[in-house]
């Protein structure tokens, strides 16, 4: 048991809750939390792998000093196997994905503080809860605390959104809010299912009961569960039919918060995803439900960027897309297919983080995200307006970049799993997609200026500038020597085969 | 007569769960619409409540004079009592935030219609 496991969930919402409290404070808000937020990448890196057991204690086959004495009811039954604590389960791969949460989380803090003339506490609070249920819902064994965190990290991304301060953001919040109220009550009906089949809420012990014939596999209340978990699913990650809401989120919130809540999305969705993989595989059709909705989300979210004239809009759509390829990968159900899948899923936290903060820039500049008003962006500085192509191109698929190797390792995937024409569907997408984002970059940037637009004398802040080269290393090393995340991955893809 | 009120128990979860789905879906009125979506987290506490309820159980308290194997026998299953708890908690913060939100839409446009204020283009029904 290892006490820096809960150190992940506790400190940013400790720090979270202090920084509610030091509201009008600026500078002691703008230590505490860029000290905050450079602690949680540290803690990720160096916490040793294990288990945490909050409120209890291991199970007793592992634990005989406790299982000494108990009657043969607890002892001689599954009782023995099962977990009675809550638990938080830390591997090579929620290793890997929480350090890019929280990364994004950092560089999402750094560029609002600089880039904001006066730091808000109660912004930074909200950053910090959302931060905290991510990664809780990616540590979590236990499928109760994960609704509990799933609940806090959708209210976190509705105050995001009233933050933002962006025309008719309260109405996207609401609707997001009345949406996640439907969502949230019948994933808990799931839950409550699987709690009244197999009178657990531990993923693991749920599982050990279904593996075992503890419970009826196919019991008509556990298909239930199963839909009822896939609709909490499609909720938390935008996909189809949420694609439309979540990506009105994006763009009703600075870059930086949509750079952040994109992160939330995509390691929500990776996290419930492995959940329903690890619980229902078995089940025939859950596999080709997976890949069904994602393809629906590929082409929904990259067609509909295609007539967008918001930016964030088209950003927006274009992430929901890039979800389709991480649901792909997973719905292939081969442990090199999940692998690619998770590995998109790293990989396109990073690069939409990259675009929506690479793209912020513009709005900073001229208080416009309409593509219509915009124009010649690029002469007012070339070397911002390389870095955002170089985003773009990173999303497209466009080697030596990160994007280009866990696209390419899908595709690979498809084949070996007899299915070639998902290999040419994502091809074709990927086009579009980069067909897409030029269509974007040269309206914003590469065509002339337009009389009526104002550029604004204010200097883009030296955080923001960072924050992208460090995007775009990380694009290239990931890009370079994808066995660095591919090698954290297999082990959890690995144990889902 | 036990097991009656543990069915009759279920089909008033069920009820509620469809009446609030009906309620978010289909009205206009934002406040009913989140009436119907308190009705739905009532029905997923009160379905979770009555999945625990065990005929005969009693209090899951260890007393001093009692045997493990007699409390391990006849105790209740505390978990979803305090899943209900927890969810109870999550139901009353939302709701609070979605009112917040209603107060301020109200004030911006004067009108708490989910088709004026949402631009739902769905059946009204009042």
């Amino acid at each position: 048991m290892d006490i820096l496991i809960p150190l992940m969930v506790i400190i940013p919402i400790a720090s979270a809750l202090f920084l509610n409290l030091l509201h009008k404070n600026d500078s002691t808000i703008k230590i505490i939390a860029i000290i905050t937020a450079l602690i949680l990448p540290v803690i990720a890196l160096i916490t040793p792998y294990g288990s945490h057991y909050f409120g209890g204690y291991a199970p007793l086959a592992q634990n005989s000093t406790i299982a000494q004495g108990l009657p043969a009811l607890i002892t001689g039954t599954q009782l023995f196997q099962f977990h009675p604590a809550i638990t938080y389960v830390f591997g090579s791969a929620q290793q890997l994905m929480i350090f890019i949460l929280v990364l994004i989380s950092f560089f999402a803090i750094y560029t609002s503080i600089n880039e904001t003339k006066k730091p808000s506490g109660v912004y930074a609070f909200l950053m910090f809860m959302g931060t905290a249920s991510v990664s809780a819902i990616l540590l979590s064994d236990d499928i109760f605390n994960l609704f509990v965190f799933f609940e806090i990290a959708a209210m976190a991304q509705v105050g995001i959104i009233v933050a933002s301060g962006i025309k008719d953001n309260y109405e996207t919040a609401l609707k997001y809010i009345l949406l996640g109220n439907i969502a949230g009550p019948l994933l808990l009906l799931g839950i409550a299912l699987l709690l009244g089949i197999t009178g657990n809420v531990n993923i693991t012990d749920i599982i050990f009961s279904i593996k075992n014939g503890l419970v009826d596999p196919y019991s008509p209340a556990i298909l239930m569960a199963l839909g009822l978990l896939t609709f909490g699913w499609l909720y938390a990650s935008g996909l189809p039919p949420f694609h439309t809401i979540k990506s009105a989120v994006y763009s009703k919130a600075l870059p930086h918060g949509a750079a952040l809540l994109q992160a939330f999305s995509v390691f929500s969705m990776v996290a419930i995803g492995v959940i329903i993989l690890r619980m229902f595989a078995y089940i025939p059709f859950t596999s080709t439900a997976i890949i069904g909705i994602s393809l629906l989300a590929m082409v929904l979210g990259i067609t509909m960027a295609i007539v967008q004239t918001d930016f964030k809009r088209i950003i927006g759509f274009l992430a929901v897309g890039e979800l389709g390829y991480i649901g792909i990968g997973l719905g292939l159900g081969t442990a090199f297919g999940i692998t690619a899948g998770l590995f998109q899923a790293v990989n396109e936290a990073i690069i939409t983080a990259f675009l929506f903060i690479g793209f912020g820039t513009v709005l900073y500049k001229t208080r416009t995200s309409d593509t219509r008003k915009l124009g010649g962006m690029m002469f007012v500085n070339p070397k911002l307006a390389l870095l955002v192509l170089l985003s773009g191109l990173a999303m497209a698929g466009i080697p030596p970049l990160n994007a280009f190797q866990s696209k390419l390792m899908l595709i690979q995937a498809s084949i070996q799993s007899g299915l070639p024409e998902l290999g040419i569907i994502m091809i074709l997408l990927s086009i579009v997609t980069f067909m897409t984002f030029m269509k974007a970059f040269y309206t914003i940037y590469m065509r002339p200026k337009p009389a009526e637009l104002e550029i604004l004398e204010n200097k883009i802040p030296k955080s923001t500038i960072i924050s992208l080269v460090i995007f775009l290393i990380i694009c290239i090393i990931l890009g370079l020597f994808p066995q660095i995340a591919t090698n954290s991955l297999q082990t959890l893809a690995t144990g889902l085969v | 007569m036990i097991i009656d009120s543990q069915l009759m128990s279920f089909f008033t979860a069920g009820s509620l769960i469809v009446i609030g789905i009906f309620a978010a879906l289909f009205l206009d009125n934002l406040i009913k619409k989140i009436i119907g979506l308190a009705f739905l987290a009532d029905g997923v506490n009160l379905f979770i409540i009555t999945m625990g309820y065990k005929a005969g159980g009693i209090v899951y308290i260890l007393l001093p004079n009692m045997t493990i194997s007699n409390f391990a026998q006849n105790a209740s299953y505390p978990l979803p009592f305090a899943l209900v708890l927890t969810n109870i908690v999550i139901g009353a913060s939302t709701l609070a935030v979605m009112l917040g939100l209603i107060i301020v839409l109200n004030k911006k446009h004067g009108s708490i219609s989910a088709s004026k204020i949402l631009g739902d283009k769905g059946e009204k029904i009042e």
